[in-house]
């Protein structure tokens, strides 16, 4: 336990340190935001981290649905939780960002408000989990899951079909559209970063989860027993 | 305010939040640890008195 404790704490803190390092000494800045627009490196990873998490979420629920099983629906929990986190940040992050920018703090446009959609969905879907009492508690879950994962495109796809305030597509986004070289590269080195600590949170939230299955269900066979 | 406060703020509240998060795993993990344990000593202590009940019948 120990061991597990100190090498995550330290690949966490690497993992922020490096990305730290290079948005904020490496990375070219900006011409027309300035050094705030260096928030855009956490701000995009954190986001695409809350998709692919609740992308696994909805895999794992469509996997429990047909299966039953206690490890697909392990991992859905741990998605939707790491998920919440990421896209917390991104909540967070994005109008501290659009303040000194936009000189608001938030604005109901469509990309910002099917993303508070999105952190209410999957915020409702752990409080259904921690909350909802019978044995369907997880079915219930495993089909909200795969209901709220149809915000995740409506998300990405926001700023194409509508006209928002959020500034259109930096990647992938037309003609105009694009980063710098020397963006590019930070860009993407704290999108993988962000990636693999987005997959260690699961993966470690996913065997707390298991733990903390198999050992409701030794308590349950301890009762029948009539022991503990 | 200057937008590198704002900068400050958004690095600051994300390590924050991930850290603390990581924290709270680690806890969770450890009482999950601790209750186990727990339980597989109740677990052992009243098999071993149900044994002596037995033998002593």
């Amino acid at each position: 336990m120990k061991k597990i404790a100190t090498s995550s704490i330290l690949l966490t803190v690497a993992l922020l340190g490096i990305t730290s390092y290079l948005a904020l000494a490496i990375a070219p800045t900006e011409a027309t935001m300035g050094d705030v627009q260096r928030i855009f490196y956490y701000h995009v990873p954190s986001a695409w981290v809350a998709g692919v998490c609740f992308f696994i979420n909805f895999l794992a629920s469509v996997w429990y649905l047909i299966k039953r099983s206690p490890g697909s629906d392990a991992i859905a929990a741990a998605s939707a939780e790491v998920g919440v986190i990421f896209c917390s940040v991104v909540l967070i992050t994005g109008p501290i960002w659009a303040r000194p920018v936009w000189g608001i703090w938030w604005t109901w446009d469509a990309r910002l408000t099917t993303t508070l959609v999105l952190w209410l969905i999957y915020v409702s879907y752990l409080m259904l989990r921690r909350f909802a009492a019978g044995g369907q508690s997880q079915v219930m879950a495993a089909v909200l899951g795969i209901f709220g994962f149809v915000d995740v495109p409506i998300v990405y796809m926001s700023i194409r079909w509508f006209r928002t305030q959020h500034p259109s597509p930096v990647m992938g986004g037309g003609e105009n559209s694009g980063l710098a070289p020397a963006m590019l590269h930070v860009f993407l080195f704290n999108l993988a970063a962000f990636t693999v600590l987005g997959l260690f949170f699961v993966w470690l939230r996913y065997k707390m989860e298991l733990a903390q299955q198999q050992l409701e269900s030794a308590h349950a066979q301890a009762a029948l027993k009539g022991v503990a | 305010m200057n937008s590198i406060a704002f900068l400050k703020a958004a690095y600051i509240i994300t390590w924050l939040v991930y850290l603390g998060y990581l924290a709270r795993i680690l806890l969770g993990m450890k009482k999950v640890a601790a209750e186990r344990a727990e339980l597989e000593r109740t677990t052992a202590r009243g098999t071993a008195s149900a044994t002596m009940k037995r033998s002593a019948s």
